[in-house]
């Protein structure tokens, strides 16, 4: 019996007398430990097992339970189970960018979509355009202009890089107090506390 | 063929369906494909350094941000199955059922997912598809969803078939009919790789010489332009449409009668449906994609709606 209990792997052996008293002493032991650490889908505190092995309860319940937690996050079988990934700052940032997408390009107008909202969309996936053949000299990035992410995409192009220096230096300039330097203007919010300053 | 006459429709592009030799059911049969459809320039040669004169439309620069290599965000649209790829601009996006391949040279969208799968998309055209441009266009609904068995009629060399084939995925069934040998043999080579087509190379007049290929179907899709396609509707629904299924249908204007304005052809095939026992709910036109066209949709046999009080 002794060098069973070496063996890796599931074994069974008869349960005795003297160890379902040992057995029960356990529980009061694990009562005591309450700083282990929460139960994990791998551990399993010894009071859940029977016998060692670990048996899936017959409530069907506690098996639905158990099941839905175990699901993945999808946008359902309509959309053919798209996954939600794990949102990175640098997604957040793409998605943002995409809300504002309109403020890029003067000339390219969008459709009103739900740039307004701040929410952005639990659903999606990053994919990459693949060009069909006949495309491949004219409407093709090169290794070197290919990027991990939207925003590299739009700050390596030099086309908008003129309009958005001067887009910004407009907004400076609008921003900037008339009379000293140091003066700032802190948006709406400090405007119109001058004005009640001034009644 | 005859000249356009009228309104000055006849030949936008290239006048698919202008009645020509007396073909029926189907379009793009002898010299009538539209323009762009179907495969290459015809007669460009990109051979040697000359590209002045007339290159390809849309060589020089690269104009439109889908370039090959860009990195777009894939989302679900409203409509279910359909997707919408949003980078520099929107495109209409079809799951494609079978990744690594393009039916008509469309552009692809290849995503790696966090597991390390890896999924494909479809762009989808909607100068090329007329159900993609009445979901632009903002239709209700289609009707069209993963699962559903569909009967396409007009399938022509199966470019919208194959994303109607995505739409519905691999559960879901696509009937695609067609009468045109020529386009017919596209279609067929194309159903040879999705498993969820059936190509039928029929006249959709006669819908009993392929009963015994077609079940009952959730939805018809009508797409064949010709004078009579009301009534070639409403045959294929009594022999295959469920009762409370839906149809989709679009409609060319200078097909059915060019001497009118469209509107009114629009309205009068409105009221051939209704004899038939179709119910049409809506009818968006597809303006900036088509001209002078319009897609109704609707359902087909309703129940009488219960009165609360009996």
């Amino acid at each position: 019996m002794g060098e069973s209990k070496a063996v890796i792997g599931l074994s069974w052996e008869p349960k005795l007398p003297v160890l379902s008293s040992l057995t029960s002493k356990t529980p009061s032991a694990s009562g005591n430990s309450q700083s282990e650490p929460q139960k994990s889908a791998l551990w399993k505190p010894n009071t859940e097992l029977v016998d060692g092995l670990f048996v899936p309860s017959n409530d069907p319940k506690k098996v639905n339970k158990l099941l839905r937690k175990q699901l993945k996050d999808t946008a359902g079988k309509s959309w053919f189970d798209m996954p939600a990934p794990t949102l990175t700052p640098e997604l957040k940032k793409d998605l943002q960018l995409l809300k504002l997408r309109s403020a890029i390009d003067p000339k390219r107008h969008y459709k009103k979509g739900d740039s307004k909202s701040k929410t952005l969309p639990k659903y999606f996936q990053v994919g990459t355009i693949v060009e069909s053949a006949e495309e491949f000299f004219s409407n093709r990035l090169t290794k070197k202009e290919r990027k991990a992410i939207i925003a590299d995409e739009l700050l390596s192009d030099s086309t908008f890089g003129q309009y958005r220096k001067r887009k910004v230096r407009e907004i400076e300039e609008k921003s900037r107090p008339g009379g000293n330097e140091k003066w700032k203007i802190k948006g709406q919010q400090s405007r119109r506390r001058a004005k009640q300053r001034r009644n | 063929m005859r000249p356009p006459r009228g309104r000055g429709g006849g030949g936008f592009r290239g006048g698919r369906g202008d009645g020509g030799g007396g073909f029926r059911g189907g379009r793009g049969d002898g010299g009538g494909f539209r323009g762009g459809r179907g495969r290459g320039g015809g007669d460009f040669k990109p051979r040697g350094g000359s590209r002045g004169g007339r290159g390809r439309g849309r060589g020089n620069g690269g104009r439109g941000g889908m370039r090959g290599g860009s990195k777009v965000i894939v989302e679900p649209h409203r409509h279910e199955g359909v997707f919408i790829a949003k980078g520099k601009e929107d495109a209409l996006v079809t799951k494609n059922l079978v990744p690594g391949e393009a039916v008509y040279n469309e552009k692809r969208i290849s995503v790696q997912n966090e597991d390390g799968t890896k999924v494909e998309y479809r762009i989808w055209n909607p100068f090329r598809s007329k159900l993609a441009a009445a979901i632009l266009g903002g239709v209700d609904d289609i009707w069209i969803k993963p699962g559903a068995r569909v009967l396409y009629l007009g399938a022509a060399s199966g470019t919208t078939v194959s994303h109607v084939s995505d739409l519905v995925g691999p559960t879901g069934v696509v009937y695609a009919v067609e009468f045109s040998h020529r386009s017919g043999r596209d279609l067929v080579n194309m159903a040879k790789k999705r498993t969820n087509v059936i190509p039928i190379i029929e006249d959709a007049r006669h819908p009993a010489k392929y009963r015994m290929l077609v079940s009952m179907v959730d939805v018809i899709f009508s797409d064949v332009a010709q004078p009579d396609q009301a009534r070639i509707l409403a045959l294929n629904a009594s022999y295959f449409l469920k009762a409370g299924g839906h149809f989709v249908i679009s409609i060319k204007a200078n097909c059915i009668d060019s001497t009118v304005p469209a509107e009114a052809v629009f309205s009068s095939e409105v009221k051939k449906l209704q004899l038939e026992q179709f119910k049409p709910s809506e009818q968006v036109t597809l303006e900036p994609f088509e001209r002078d066209h319009a897609c109704v949709v609707g359902a087909y046999r309703v129940a009488k709606k219960q009165k609360a009080a009996a």
